[in-house]
């Protein structure tokens, strides 16, 4: 045994930390480790200038600034900030109106009110759900070569918009998307929750289902340690993480929880219980009255089944082939998962493919249609069809070994393991109550991710929002917290906004308003020299950092600011039309659905938080500015700047439509001049009116262009596009001109840009 | 209006950071190279960041093709032949090759065996350059090629891996090469990007920080291309829109951008995205004609294996690269195997049959179309991994040993260099007599950096940018010419 010093017990006995000889495998250094201390709520410190504190976190941030003899930044004007927290909470710029009462009101409390408006609003819950949907690798289909559609997950997507809406308790969110099955069963939320652990890339035609089986238990794994722990849990799979004290074993002690897990797609149970019961009751008459026909019609099909498992099994490895032939009651647990895995490719649910179908051949078939349509007469008596879900659910209460695998390779066994957490923080093995249906392995991982003391989990998530918020978070590495992580820049508050989101009942929103009230959040972007030159980075916070919208604000404000967007909320992922040239990309996917582009133009103007995420096409548009990946966890979207976007942006047709349609809506506001048309095209873009110079700009392009439109006009072949919706008596050329000129102002820094 | 003159200044405010540095850092290297870097620094004097710049020394090469083998090509099947490791097969590498220091990323165990080359070399050309028959076209160049058999890198993994073999760390965030390279050298042109990444497969490991501009101005970031017909989407203007109409356009665009951004000149980002517009513009006329594969005749098409199944996708992109550096783009990337396609960790003989196939015959069919050409002198090709693969072997239970796999090697490995003003024909460095490590004249990632910087005309030391007070270089801390390469 090796020695550990008494100051060093000491260390970690007042960090909370309880371990065994067993485990000084790690260093000192490692258990030093700054997240994997306990969180530790420091007083707010005390600030000279206290005049400029709103919230404790002014105290945090100008206590440092102070220390580095650096001024905060004067507040944003009131636009400005208008701007940037309704984008950042709600994806959409400010509409007139709004910004009209905002500077009108001269309440003290005028802020709050913003602030408690957008918290309100449902687009909220759209905006930052997309951001969780990042971390949880969210696609609408299956990725790799045939990347097939999931006809039902989209549920697990309304399912976090909703949380995020309602405000739902984080460690409840976390609850039932570990284990929502097992914690609150007939839940039909709860079951959607576990969608989470849904989202693996899967090759369903895979031959070889053991490897098959061990990347989807690895991508859970990986997932759910980068998601609710922010570490880099994936690098343990091979062998002990070279740089994180998390061992081998415990990436395999993470994965032991999900062990007995495996897509449970099917009915949702009904929220109501007087209504389910009814469902019951219906479904039961349902069921007896049809019972023999049903028996019947299942006789038939009896052959047609047998040749379908011994077909399917056929393309397996053996150790398979004999899960599937075998006596189901016989199958132990790691041969029931074989069979479960394989099952969809060696049966069929009621009824064959139409093909094999009509192999019935003679008395059989004729039979067959007979009592097909005997069954149809019951139809009336019929329930309707239960809405359906895609989930991750234990297939029994009995979970097969979990091993170590040397070099993450699933033919090489080691030891076998048990559930069980980080051994730095808890070397023993989890405490698991099996449930009858389930083995209640995720219901020990859920209550110890929601366990206060849990060092990791709040401060993790608290980044998460503050990186939102700002660009940027506290830890400039939201996904990794470990040692190539980066540093906190303000540890003290991390630990105190953890320890108060706790203390709120895990409340994401009563953060975000304390984030928005504290005058950290409502300085201006404005450069001053010298903070610039000790603090180039802002990593002390001295101003706001502007930054780029995301894709899909881009996207969503250009349509709002249009009045094209349809706000029509959920349901499954829509089709927007993509550019020439796109779909060729596609040949490999066509089979599985590939792009079938709406034919209802309001449907194509859903926010894109409801855009189809098909993986290997993902949306042009919102790709071109940097959407995630879909193949892993994404913890912060990249940030580029490309010419590839400044054509999508002067030449995607889409956006010249919405150029169109805001044209229209600044010829159809009565009575206006056309002075007055350029100030209200900059009101709609920018929220504010031109300045002189800029009024002579746009009113020098449109002289401009006017010429040109009319020589495009003159020829029917070379006809401009108009604004929609034209009100009579208008001057087609300058009409056309001022599409130009609402394009421009959609495609500018101003526009794009959270200033 | 405000004084351009302090504008300028303000825009580029760390310039009076360098000066500080400057003083303080007094004599020494740092201090000449900021002075050659202040001297040189177009950013500094204000004028366009892609204008062109003067090099350091004499350029050999105008531009680079880098085709990328994306997971780990293995050197001692391809170009290190090793016959102790027929002698040795399956025996485990003796201590003498101090097996106990290696970490392997997935836990191939050196007494697994040695692991004998998967095909037959053999010599080749005038200067006799051994080549395993896996690259039955590369081979007929070697007269043309540098093979430079003792590279080594520091990453165990692909993410690591592939980030420093682009730039120079294998934690994500610094510039790429080609970035340095655009940042250092300009554009040669205006009309298309300077900077072109291409992927035949899979997404590349990490994405674009292999290709970003890390803390230099975004402006200098690399452009990836779309696989498939349509490598850049929205090239043309909606339909009827005259070129003086998107002229005008573009230039209130720019305007208004210039007035958002008065006051914000240190904002790098929005400089940048104005500049995209211009070249976006140009793009417009060049790019499809560029891009247009069409154009060429079907011979040259057949050389670069495009009407074979196997070798169509890569065999594109390569002709496609040619196109891009006829055109005067400076550096393009060409991945074979984008997203780990070389990583044979299992049946190292079925992955190099499948991906040396796809990538011998373009890689091939552009040296032989630049050279005839006349364009190969002007055109550095680089070819590689981001490290090589162990000459031991990873083993799958229950797999018989045809079926063996080889783990990751970064601690000697094969990349080769031709045209370009590089010296055909040579080898440089060796590595132990299994193919393990890089014995004599080890070069790392680094010197390759600087080799290939030093070729197009610029020095490693004195291409630096200020970041966070340190004058960085991209060669981190490092970088040792390979003179051989050239002279």
């Amino acid at each position: 045994m090796r020695q550990v010093s008494a100051a060093l017990l000491g260390l970690a006995l007042t960090a909370g930390i309880v371990y065994t000889a067993e485990s000084d495998v790690f260093t000192p250094a490692q258990r030093s480790f700054w997240a994997f201390q306990t969180v530790k709520k420091s007083p707010v410190p005390v600030v000279k200038n206290q005049q400029w504190v709103k919230t404790p976190i002014d105290s945090f941030v100008l206590a440092k600034l102070e220390e580095a003899g650096i001024q905060p930044n004067a507040p944003a004007d009131r636009l400005t900030l208008l701007r940037r927290a309704t984008i950042d909470m709600t994806g959409l710029p400010p509409t007139q109106e709004e910004i009209q009462q905002f500077l009108s009101d001269k309440s003290p409390n005028a802020w709050e009110k913003v602030v408690d408006r957008l918290l309100a609003s449902p687009a909220y819950g759209e905006r930052w759900a997309r951001h969780w949907l990042d971390v949880a690798r969210y696609a609408d289909s299956n990725g790799f070569k045939a990347d097939e559609t999931r006809p039902n997950i989209w549920r697990y997507r309304d399912y976090v918009i909703d949380a995020f809406n309602q405000d739902k308790p984080y460690d409840r969110f976390i609850r039932e998307q570990i284990a929502g099955d097992e914690l609150y069963p007939g839940d039909p939320d709860a079951l959607v929750a576990m969608g989470f652990n849904r989202h693996w890339i899967d090759e369903t035609n895979a031959a070889a289902l053991f490897t098959r089986r061990q990347e989807t238990l690895d991508d859970m794994t990986t997932a759910t340690g980068e998601a609710f722990l922010g570490l880099t849990f994936g690098c343990a799979r091979c062998h002990n993480h070279k740089f994180d004290p998390i061992l081998q074993k415990d990436y395999y002690r993470l994965q032991s929880f999900f062990a007995n897990t495996s897509f449970g797609d099917g009915p949702l149970p009904l929220k109501d219980p007087t209504q389910r019961q009814k469902y019951d009751a219906q479904k039961a008459l349902w069921d007896e009255k049809t019972k023999d026909i049903r028996a019947e019609m299942n006789k038939i099909l009896e052959p047609l089944r047998a040749a379908k498992l011994e077909s399917g099994a056929h393309t397996f490895e053996e150790q398979v082939k004999e899960a599937i032939r075998m006596d189901p009651s016989k199958r132990d647990p790691w041969q029931a998962m074989l069979y479960h895995t394989a099952e969809p490719r060696v049966t069929f649910d009621e009824e064959p493919d139409a093909r094999t179908l009509r192999s019935l051949k003679g008395d059989d078939g004729k039979r067959y249609s007979e009592l097909k349509k005997q069954l149809a007469e019951f139809d009336s008596l019929r329930p309707a069809k239960l809405p359906e879900g895609q989930f991750m659910v234990d297939i029994g209460p009995k979970a097969p070994p979990t091993y170590v695998l040397r070099g993450g390779n699933f033919d090489l066994k080691g030891e076998e393991v048990q559930p069980g957490f980080l051994s730095i923080l808890d070397p023993t093995d989890a405490k698991v109550a099996p449930l009858p249906n389930s083995t209640g392995r995720r219901t020990a991982l859920a209550a110890w991710l929601t366990d206060p003391k849990n060092p990791l989990v709040a401060r993790v998530m608290v980044n998460r929002i503050w990186h939102y918020h700002f660009g940027k978070g506290i830890v400039a590495t939201p996904g990794d917290f470990g040692r190539m992580g980066s540093r906190p820049t303000h540890p003290e508050l991390l630990d105190y906004l953890s320890a108060n989101f706790v203390e709120n009942g895990w409340s994401i929103k009563k953060l975000h308003r304390q984030i928005l009230l504290s005058n950290t959040y409502q300085q201006s972007s404005d450069l001053q020299a010298k903070a610039a030159e000790a603090d180039p980075d802002n990593k002390l916070l001295w101003r706001w950092s502007r930054r780029r919208m995301e894709a899909e604000a881009i996207r969503d404000s250009m349509l709002f600011t249009s009045g094209l967007l349809n706000p029509q909320m959920g349901g499954p992922g829509v089709f927007p039309p993509v550019p020439a040239g796109t779909l060729s990309d596609l040949s490999a996917t066509a089979a599985a659905g590939g792009w079938k582009t709406e034919k209802d133009v309001a449907q194509t103007n859903r926010r894109s938080v409801y855009i189809f995420v098909r993986r290997n096409l993902r949306y042009p548009m919102l790709q071109e500015f940097d959407s995630a990946n879909t193949f892993e966890s994404c913890d912060f979207r990249k940030n580029t700047v490309t010419p590839s976007q400044s054509l999508d942006l002067l030449n995607n047709d889409l956006i010249l439509q919405w150029a169109q349609s805001l044209a229209g809506r600044v010829l159809n506001d009565s009575g206006l001049t056309p002075d007055a048309q350029i100030e209200r095209t900059f009101k709609l873009t920018y929220g504010r009116a031109p300045s002189a110079a800029e009024q002579k700009l746009a009113a020098d392009f449109l002289t401009r262009q006017m010429p040109i439109m009319s020589q495009r006009l003159a020829d029917a072949k070379t006809k401009p596009p108009l604004p929609a919706n034209m009100p009579a008596g208008a001057d087609p050329v300058r009409a056309a001109a001022l599409v130009d000129l609402s394009q421009m102002l959609l495609d500018s820094n101003e526009f794009l840009y959270i200033n | 209006m405000a004084d351009p003159m302090l504008n300028k200044l303000k825009h580029h405010w760390n310039v009076s950071n360098r000066r500080e540095f400057f003083t303080q850092a007094g004599s020494g290297l740092a201090g000449i190279a900021l002075a050659a870097m202040l001297a040189e620094d177009g950013y500094a004097a204000g004028v366009d960041p892609l204008a062109p710049k003067k090099p350091h020394v004499a350029p050999r090469a105008k531009n680079v093709i880098w085709c990328f083998m994306e997971g780990g090509p293995s050197q001692v099947d391809l170009f290190d032949p090793k016959p102790l490791l027929d002698k040795m097969a399956l025996q485990p590498v003796p201590p003498s090759f101090h097996p106990e220091t290696l970490l392997t990323a997935q836990g191939a165990k050196p007494s697994d065996g040695l692991f004998p080359a998967r095909r037959p070399f053999k010599q080749y050309g005038q200067s006799g350059l051994w080549v395993s028959d896996w690259l039955p076209y590369i081979s007929q160049h070697v007269d043309d090629l540098a093979v430079i058999r003792s590279c080594q890198s520091d990453a165990v993994n692909h993410v690591g891996g592939v980030c420093q073999m682009n730039t120079g760390s294998i934690l994500a965030g610094r510039p790429s090469l080609g970035a340095w390279l655009t940042y250092g050298l300009g554009t040669a042109q205006k009309n298309l990007p300077t900077f072109v990444v291409m992927q035949d497969d899979k997404e590349i490991l990490g994405a674009v920080q292999n290709y970003g501009s890390g803390f230099l101005p975004a402006t200098y970031q690399g452009t990836l291309f779309r696989q498939g017909d349509t490598p850049i989407l929205n090239l043309k203007p909606p339909a009827g829109t005259t070129d003086e109409q998107q002229r005008s356009k573009i230039d209130l665009l720019q305007k208004l951008n210039e007035f958002f951004g008065r006051n914000k000149e240190d904002d790098t980002e929005l400089d940048a995205r104005t500049r995209s517009y211009e070249l976006a513009y140009q793009m417009q006329s060049s790019a499809p004609e560029a891009v247009d594969l069409s154009k060429e005749s079907d011979a040259t098409k057949a050389l670069y294996g495009m009407d074979e199944k196997e070798t169509a996708v890569y065999g594109a992109n390569c002709l496609m690269a040619r196109r891009l550096v006829e055109r005067g783009v400076r550096f393009v990337e060409v991945y074979s195997g984008s997203g780990s396609g070389w990583d044979a960790h299992q049946d190292v003989n079925n992955n190099h049959t499948k991906w040396c196939k796809a990538s011998d015959k373009p890689v091939a069919g552009l040296l032989a179309d630049l050279k005839a050409r006349g364009m190969l002198e002007d055109t550095l090709v680089v070819w590689g991994g981001e490290f090589g693969r162990t000459p031991f072997a990873q083993i799958t239970a229950g797999q018989t040993p045809e079926k063996y796999g080889r783990d990751h090697n970064p601690w000697g490995f094969t990349m080769w260099m031709a045209g370009g003003g590089v010296k055909g024909g040579q080898t440089i460095g060796t590595t132990d007599e299994i193919g393990l490590r890089a014995v004599d004249e080890p070069h790392h990632v680094w010197d390759i950096h600087a080799s290939i910087l030093y070729l197009l005309g610029l020095d490693h030391l004195k291409t630096t940018y200020m970041h966070n007070g340190r004058a960085e270089r991209p060669t981190v801390t490092g970088g040792n010419l390979i003179t051989k390469l050239w002279a």
